[in-house]
């Protein structure tokens, strides 16, 4: 393997849970860790939420320890901004391009105050919050997110559409905004890969009978985690476009499974969470779910949801066949199993979307040159045996990039990665 | 010695000092007891902040540090790297945090003053009382035992054998390979479960260093992370082998739930209603079918029904991979008996990940019949069997069947239970064995430098169990690294001798078993190298006599008083 004193050095890309949990693993071992992200900021889909099944514990506070972990070790280099380029070589002498787009804040001098939010004068929709709440060109996506200094997003900045404003530069006490900052290209050697891109939900316009988008109060699983959030949108308040409490809501589960052809697996303990949460903030909220077959594996799951069920949500089996807006609320109407035909009337309706590979999967595929599947997830070795091994040695998969899974059999998979490399080396 | 006890507080730029007064700061605790210097700067996490804090510890012979600045979140290990640049012990450093808790939350600039003093007070008072600690290490074996041989086990030792790292893999009956190898077709592509066994197994042959132990238990395991003593006993021999390792796997994988305890399921009664682990075993070509399937009286099957969920109730969970075994069963019936008439008796059907829906769909296109049902039983029928059901809404059904296959709920096999006591991890509600974090320690359990992997961690399938195995090998090949040391906890729990009065309060408490009782003393005793510090044991303690270092009462009680002066 490339050598680094006498161990590996590893190219992890992606720096979410499975990312963050290679990452610390390799970097304890001894190996020097590049870890690459292409977001502004690390963590990934957990810290987007508000908290996690089953045990309703705080997502960030699981994981900023962790990530705390990951900026001070020394071992660990962290790469936001940043994307693969080109990857060659073998197993133990591989080369890696790494584009890193310049943040035009220095990490070092920046103690992320937020004082250059406010003087700046472009606002435009928070892709972080869903579009939910709105940000400046120079932003944290959200209160918490670390590494804790801000990105100008040269996309809306009006300086870099060639006017002449220096209001955040001259609103910083730091001297940290630095608007010469040129992005890099750095070449990396590395004995190894760990590929942990992660997920994204399925495009729930693509269902249009369920009026995402089209209908008010229609929303996305992942936007009502926003809503939960504390540090969110409405800082946790569950309110409707009207800005009253909903008394009413109903999720429909495996919205795209049909189109997509499998099942996401964690959508059911999912939903099931946000009717637990949204419950404990409203407790006279009326809560029904819409499913197929409940998908509740494992040790753990099953213990959860009939808790839930037993305080009184509704669990209705049933395909949905269309949504309407019945004057401000909305009208369900579903078919159970033995052709019963009924509707429902909610205030608001959270759609569970089927889980897909990250946008830029197949072309990182083709950097890496390793398969995906008719999904796009990327190909196992050996499918029912090794999930972590690809068909090229010295690369590895974890996580949703690899398959739908929970946090804890992602973290599984992360640490099966720090397995396979260190048996590498020797 | 006289302390000499520095305070800096920062400005943070203006995000301290626009909202607190910092020279009425400096004033008010320039005369407290023991303060040898109060003075400020613009920030103290920059190279500029950070000599000047260095150089201060050196020019005033400083003995204790105080930084009024952010959160100890932010920047404690910083200053902690300060200390010690300068000679200073870095526990005898406290951080007030005068931004996150004071300047950014309290409105009126007086007010948050009187508040930031305070702080600042309750800090100086505290770390008058800290102790001077030093980072420990212990000298750690890097073996590692692997106890249960099935296909966990064995990538288990694959990935951890190597030159340096000696490997144990015990198993109790007299082959490897598990219950997988007792699987004729594994889904989803179908392949026999012993060729799988037999390329790991020479993979296993390929891997360095482990020595493979059949027929044989492990009766003892002693000590801790690191240094573990175990004692294996060769059954047909008696023969006793004693190894030290730093590491235990446990693989000791499932057995099924008796359906006996379930007499509507008919099992032990009529005679065609079978287990799915023995109707796996009528298929392999060494079985007592010879492979072949059958009835009782010797002739095959027109009608199966394979019951789903059995037990699942009584146990709480779903088994996960129950499901698709079913289905693999209807292929494997459809491929010997294409006109047999295949029923899947089930509740909710579980598919998850990429694959396995495909594979339901494929195998429904076989023409297997599906059947919702619930509350379902097995009763005779003339020659045949008649199973009865009710549906969601309630109606009743039911369907003949000559052969009844059982799915019954995994549980994690008795020997785990056995291990689990002797190396006092408890036992979760649903019978498994605890977990360090349900979340993000999937395979460590509640027991440091012990790893439970595969269907004795919980239900799943072989994909998964492999990924456990190797998540624990990931876990142990990046802390116990041949020729390192280990680094302990530093902020541990000690119990006084002189207060302990042996309730053993603290040993039912400890999360981490780092408590021992020593008998002849007749006192509590905590294992530095396995406590996390956590402190339940001294918020437990009836008698004062447990405490964790540097959070002992006269700190607390000081760090109040001023913080309520």
């Amino acid at each position: 393997m490339e050598s680094n004193g006498n161990s590996t050095s590893v190219l992890v890309i992606g720096a979410g849970i499975a990312g963050i949990e290679s990452s610390l693993l390799l970097a304890n071992s001894g190996a020097k860790v590049y870890l690459v992200e292409k977001a502004s900021y690390f963590g990934g889909n957990v810290i987007k939420w508000e908290e996690v099944f089953p045990n309703m514990e705080c997502a960030t506070c699981m994981i900023a320890p962790k990530q705390q972990e990951i900026l001070q070790n020394e071992n660990i280099e962290l790469l936001t901004l940043s994307q693969v380029e080109a990857v060659q070589g073998s197993v133990g002498d591989f080369t890696a391009k790494v584009k890193k787009k310049a943040r035009y804040v220095n990490l070092e001098s920046c103690i992320g105050c937020n004082e250059c939010f406010q003087p700046c004068p472009v606002e435009v929709d928070n892709e972080f919050e869903e579009g939910l709440s709105k940000r400046k060109a120079i932003y944290i996506p959200c209160a918490g997110a670390l590494p804790n200094a801000p990105v100008i997003d040269t996309d809306n900045c009006v300086r870099f559409k060639g006017e002449d404003c220096k209001l955040c530069q001259e609103a910083c006490m730091f001297e940290a905004i630095d608007y010469t900052q040129q992005d890099e290209e750095l070449e990396l050697r590395i004995g190894a890969i760990v590929v942990a891109t992660g997920f994204k939900t399925f495009d729930l316009t693509q269902t249009p009978q369920y009026g995402y988008k089209k209908l008010n109060n229609v929303y996305s699983v992942v936007e009502v985690e926003r809503i939960c959030a504390s540090n969110g949108p409405t800082e946790g308040q569950i309110v409707l476009q009207n800005s009253e409490a909903p008394e009413s809501a109903a999720i429909i589960h495996c919205v795209g499974r049909k189109e997509k052809g499998y099942c996401s697996s964690v959508c059911c303990m999912a939903s099931i969470k946000q009717a637990h949460f949204l419950r404990n903030k409203l407790p006279k909220m009326k809560i029904s779910q819409l499913y197929s077959d409940l998908c509740v594996p494992g040790r753990v799951y099953q213990r959860f949801y009939e808790e839930v069920k037993e305080s009184g949500v509704d669990f209705i089996r049933a395909t949905v066949n269309e949504v309407t807006q019945q004057g401000t609320g909305l009208a369900i109407k579903y078919k159970t199993e033995n052709g019963e035909e009924n509707t429902l009337n909610v205030d608001m309706l959270i759609l569970a979307p089927a889980i897909e590979p990250e946008t830029d999967s197949s072309k990182l595929a083709e950097i890496l040159a390793i398969p995906q599947d008719e999904h796009g997830f990327f190909s196992e070795k050996e499918p029912d045996l090794d999930s972590v091994d690809t068909s090229r040695e010295g690369i590895f998969i974890a996580g949703c990039a690899q398959s739908p899974k929970d946090v804890p059999d992602t973290v599984a998979e992360a640490e099966a990665t720090v397995g396979r490399i260190l048996s590498l080396s020797r | 010695m006289a302390k000499k006890i520095g305070v800096y507080v920062c400005e943070c730029g203006n995000n301290i000092a626009d909202n607190v007064d910092i020279d009425r700061v400096i004033k008010a605790l320039s005369p407290l007891r023991d303060v040898a210097v109060v003075e400020k700067h613009r920030l103290l996490c920059s190279e500029d902040g950070k000599g000047f804090l260095r150089q201060s510890i050196i020019d005033h012979e400083l003995t204790h540090l105080v930084v009024a600045a952010c959160s100890p979140k932010q920047h404690e290990h910083t200053f902690m790297s300060v200390c010690i640049a300068a000679n200073l012990n870095p526990y005898l450093f406290q951080m007030a945090n005068i931004r996150e808790q004071c300047a950014w939350v309290t409105q009126d600039k007086e007010e948050a003053t009187d508040k930031a003093i305070r702080q600042i007070a309750a800090a100086i008072a505290r770390v008058a009382y800290n102790e001077a600690l030093e980072k420990k290490d212990i000298d750690v074996c890097p073996d590692v035992l692997v106890i249960g041989g099935g296909v966990a086990g064995i990538r288990a030792a694959q990935v951890l054998g190597s030159p340096e790292r000696k490997v144990y893999l015990v198993e109790k009956s007299s082959s490897l390979g598990g219950k997988v190898k007792g699987f004729d077709k594994l889904f989803t592509k179908m392949e026999s479960g012993s060729d799988l066994i037999e390329k790991e197994l020479k993979k296993l042959h390929e891997a360095e260093n482990i020595e493979v132990l059949t027929d044989s238990e492990v009766e003892q395991i002693l000590g801790f992370f690191g240094n573990f003593e175990v004692k294996v006993v060769k059954k047909a021999t008696n023969e006793e082998l004693n190894c030290d390792v730093g590491a235990v796997v446990l693989s000791t994988g499932f057995d099924l739930m008796d359906p006996k305890g379930l007499p509507q399921y008919g099992y032990g009664k009529l005679d065609d209603v079978c287990t799915s682990l023995e109707f796996e075993e009528m298929n392999i070509s060494g079985g007592s079918t010879g492979g072949k399937i059958l009835l009782k009286n010797g002739n095959p099957p027109k009608s199966v029904a394979i019951i789903h969920c059995v037990g699942r109730e009584d146990k709480g969970y779903c088994s996960k991979v129950c499901c698709m075994y079913s289905l693999k069963f209807a292929r494997m019936l459809k491929a010997q008996l294409p006109k047999v008439k295949v029923c899947q008796v089930y509740s909710d059907l579980c598919t998850p990940g990429k694959a396995y829906q495909k594979f339901y769909e494929e195998t429904e296109g076989l023409g297997v019949e599906f059947v919702r049902a619930k509350k379902t039983s097995v009763t005779q029928n003339g020659k045949g069997m008649t199973v009865k059901y009710e549906s969601e809404t309630g109606s009743k059904g039911d369907l003949a069947a000559d052969m009844v296959i059982l799915v019954p709920a995994m549980q994690p096999s008795s020997d785990a239970n056995k291990l689990a006591e002797m190396l006092t991890i408890p036992i979760d509600n649903e019978g498994f064995l605890a977990q360090e974090h349900q979340k993000l320690a999937p395979v460590a359990s509640s027991v440091e430098g012990v790893f439970v992997v595969g269907c004795a961690q919980g239900p799943k399938c072989i994909l998964e169990s492999v990924v456990q195995s190797e998540a624990a090998a990931g876990k142990i090949l990046s802390t116990l690294v041949p020729g390192r040391k280990l680094e302990l906890e530093v902020k541990t729990s000690e119990i006084s001798e002189t207060f302990c009065t042996g309730c053993k309060t603290c040993i039912s408490v400890c999360p981490y078993s780092a408590i021992d009782f020593d008998d002849f003393r007749r006192i509590s005793v905590v294992n530095e190298a396995l406590c996390h510090g956590c402190g339940v044991c001294a918020a437990a303690c009836p008698s004062g006599a447990a405490r964790v270092k540097n959070f002992a009462f006269a700190q607390i009680y000081q760090e109040v008083e001023a913080l309520l002066k």
